[in-house]
Order: C-alpha cells, then structure tokens, then sequence
C-alpha cells in the first residue's frame, strides 16, 4: 500500500521559465526508507515543498494516503493540520525550526498544538529528549546550542508530533561522528517500527544501511 | 527504543477553527518579500547613469512642487504613464499601486480640509495629484536603477560613507532577515497543527530570533570584512 504517489509533476516558479522538474513519478509505500540524491538546485528542496504542501505542482498529482494534495485541499483548516500532523519535515537548517526560549517548549509546541494535557506532553517531550540524548539541555535557550545539538532538538520537536512520515534534508550536514551515529540509530528504529521516511543526502553510509530505494533526480 | 507512542499510527483530529494565524502571517509574508524583491531594481543595460537619473528626479520633483498649473501636471501625468505603458503589466500594476496607496492615503488627510473649505478642493486636488506623480516618479526610479548604483551616486554626491554603508546594508539585510522570518514561519505553520493557545509568545519567539539572527549576522558580516581589509571607508559597488 502506497503512502504516497507521484504523477508526473512539473514544477516551474512563477516568474521563471525554466521548470525545476518535469514529469516526476514517484511511489512511496509505508514502511519504506526513500533515499534522495542529486545535485544542488536537482529540485530535492521544492519536491520536499510540494510533499509538505507548501507549494503546488504546476502538473501531474500528488497523492498522500488516497487524497490527491491540492491548494483548494489545504485551504480547509482542518484537512491542512490533519495533514501537517501526519509528515514531519526536519529543514536542513535548524536555525528555522528553533523559535522558542527553552528547549524544552521547543518539543513540547507540537504536542502542545495538538491539545494533549501537559502530563502527555511532559511524557513526549522527555522521551524525545532521552532519544535524542539531549535531556541536559530542557532549560537552555536553542539559539545558544551547536550546529549538532540544534539539529537534535529540531529533529525531536518534529517527532513529539508521531508523524507517519519523517522527511529529511541532508540530516546529516554539519554533525559529527557520534552525532551521526545517534541519528543513525534512531532512523534504523524508525525503519524498523514501520514508518516511513524520504531522505535527502549525499551520504554513502546512510543510502547503505537505511536505503530500500534510491531515487536520483 | 522508540516509545511506544511513537510506534503507533497517531489518531489525531485537530480541533475546529483557529489556528490559521501562522498561515495567513506566512501568506502576507510572502507577498511582502514579493514587493522586496521586486524593488531590487531591472537596469537596462543602456540605461542613464544613476547619478544623472537621480539628478533628473530631484529636478521633477522640485518642479513639480513650484508648479502650480494643472496643464503642467497632466502633461507630467501624461508623460510618465506613456512611458510606463511600455512595460510589462505586472510591473505596471505594482508601480500603480504604490501611488493610488499615497493617493488614497493623502485624499484621506484632506479630506477634513476639503469639507471644511470647499472653495480650496482645486488646490487640495492639486496636491493629491502631486503626491500621485511623486511616488509614481520615485517608485519608476526605483524600479530601474539598481540599489548599488543607487549607492554609488549618492557617493559621487559626497554624502558621508557611514550614511551610505548603513542604507546599503539595511536594504540587503531587510531581504536576507525577511526570508529567515519566512522561513521560520513556515517552519511554524508545519508544526502548528491545532489552536495555539499563547500565539503572541510565539510571535516573541520568532521577533526575537530574528533579532538575535540580525545582531549576528551583522558581527559576522563586519568581522570578515575587517579581515578582508576594511577600515570604516565605505565604497559602495
């Protein structure tokens, strides 16, 4: 069963002429671990656009779990934060993602969002923070933390929200070796749970040990 | 381990209405940054020479305010929507618009004069239609003279480097922290997928990153410059 499906999209930016791509196919089925490559300006970050609903293809479908994702779909408020819960979308810059003093409300802001009582979401946000190895920093502010430690605190308030797909651009830039290790493992129990993930990266190890499919662009 | 939360297919249904507060400040955000961008400038490449251009519009516009002909004002008129008839619609439109907004706005400042001394409307008209051609002069000016250039004239006209280092870099950085603010509010509207209870702490929260992203920035940018030689002398592009 496909999670989500590609057909033949086309995107070109208004006031462009050149597409960014043209007649992309793509089949997406839950469980699976979609490793994307291909050079800078490929497109990589405006299909991760298209599959968050942040832009629209110019043509062809974008199907997520049967409905087909259109600009008239997400203008329903509802449909469009159903949708949003449901793919989380780790930037490559962390910087963006961090817009809270604490760390701490960093991850709690999802669960929050949501509507949990505070008991659940002090339960998500420590377990996020353990996952992550980052429970020494719940009281510090993200905007003092490294380029390592932003990356794992954006990841974890992007799972706090138990997406069913995990999107990811380039992960693994800027981190180092036991960094790359902890992300590592925590995208193999990913995998291993049965969700589903689409990472972008020019990361040999990574296309090795968690790729079931390659997709170049 | 993953948690056992995090193993299970979330059943999550957002609760009705609210919450389009990210969105709509994202869409107006982008709109914004349209604008920005647009005013980066489109140069001919056998364009006038940006000091010549800007002499010639200080000249227009001191002589449009001496004048008090209607005929003068409706040839101004004329002349410059003949010229910006040769240019793309869109271009046109945003050019138009940013006038009819100084229209709207100053015919709404007189207004009250208008009512109180109806034999002065000509001259209150006269000068609604003096801020329309001003704004329409100085947006058409805008729009067809690079900012460098712009900087770069403003030097041959002596005008302290300091004055010219911080419009040059308050213009760049308006870009540059506008699309972080996008970005981030974009960031916020993926993981604002309910009704956000403390919406204004959030606004903070993103104010006030993109404070501290700027005060950075800005360090960063001076300290580099200071290693590629830089002594406080300012030469624009």
């Amino acid at each position: 069963m496909n999670l989500l499906e590609l057909q033949g999209i086309s995107f070109t930016y208004p006031d462009e002429e050149e597409p960014v791509f043209t007649g992309l196919s793509l089949e997406v089925p839950v469980g699976q671990s979609l490793i994307l490559r291909g050079d800078n300006g490929s497109g990589k970050t405006t299909l991760f656009r298209i599959l968050n609903g942040l832009s629209f293809p110019t043509a062809g479908k974008y199907i997520f779990q049967g409905t087909e994702i259109t600009e008239k779909y997400l203008r329903d408020n509802g449909q469009a934060k159903k949708f949003h819960q449901r793919i989380g979308y780790l930037f490559q810059n962390p910087d963006i993602m961090l817009f809270n003093g604490k760390v701490y409300d960093e991850i709690a802001f999802g669960p929050r969002q949501m509507g949990l009582s505070e008991e659940e979401v002090a339960k998500r946000v420590e377990d996020c923070m353990e996952l992550f190895h980052i429970t020494h920093l719940a009281d510090k502010a993200p905007y003092h933390l490294s380029g390592g430690q932003k990356k794992r605190v954006a990841l974890a308030s992007v799972i706090a929200l138990n997406p069913q797909l995990l999107i990811l651009d380039e992960p693994f830039a800027g981190l180092d070796g036991k960094s790359k290790e902890d992300l590592m493992t925590f995208l193999q129990q990913w995998k291993a749970a049965g969700k589903t993930q689409i990472i972008a990266t020019h990361d040999e190890e990574l296309t090795k040990r968690l790729g079931d499919a390659v997709y170049t662009m | 381990m993953l948690p056992n939360w995090l193993t299970t297919t979330e059943a999550y249904e957002p609760p009705k209405g609210g919450g389009t507060f990210a969105i709509k400040t994202m869409r107006s955000f982008g709109h914004m940054m349209g604008r920005l961008q647009f005013q980066q400038g489109h140069e001919k490449r056998h364009a006038l020479p940006a000091l010549v251009k800007f002499f010639l519009l200080v000249l227009a516009i001191v002589f449009l305010s001496w004048t008090h002909q209607l005929v003068a004002l409706l040839a101004y008129a004329a002349v410059l929507l003949l010229y910006l008839s040769t240019w793309p619609p869109q271009d046109i439109w945003k050019v138009l618009r940013g006038a009819l907004i100084a229209v709207v706005f100053s015919g709404i400042l007189l207004a009250p004069a208008m009512m109180l001394r109806p034999e002065g409307i000509p001259n209150n008209l006269q000068l609604v239609c003096k801020v329309f051609l001003t704004v329409m002069m100085v947006s058409i000016f805008n729009h067809t003279t690079q900012w460098n250039h712009i900087t770069g004239a403003l030097r041959k006209l002596h005008v302290p480097g300091v004055v010219i280092f911080t419009l040059d870099l308050t213009l760049k950085y308006i870009v540059i922290l506008g699309r972080f603010i996008y970005d981030v509010l974009t960031s916020y509207s993926l993981r604002a997928v309910g009704n956000h209870r403390k919406k204004y702490k959030s606004v903070g929260g993103v104010m006030g990153i993109t404070f501290i992203r700027g005060a950075n920035m800005s360090q960063e940018m001076y300290e580099a410059m200071r290693c590629r030689g830089f002594t406080d002398d300012y030469r624009g592009l």
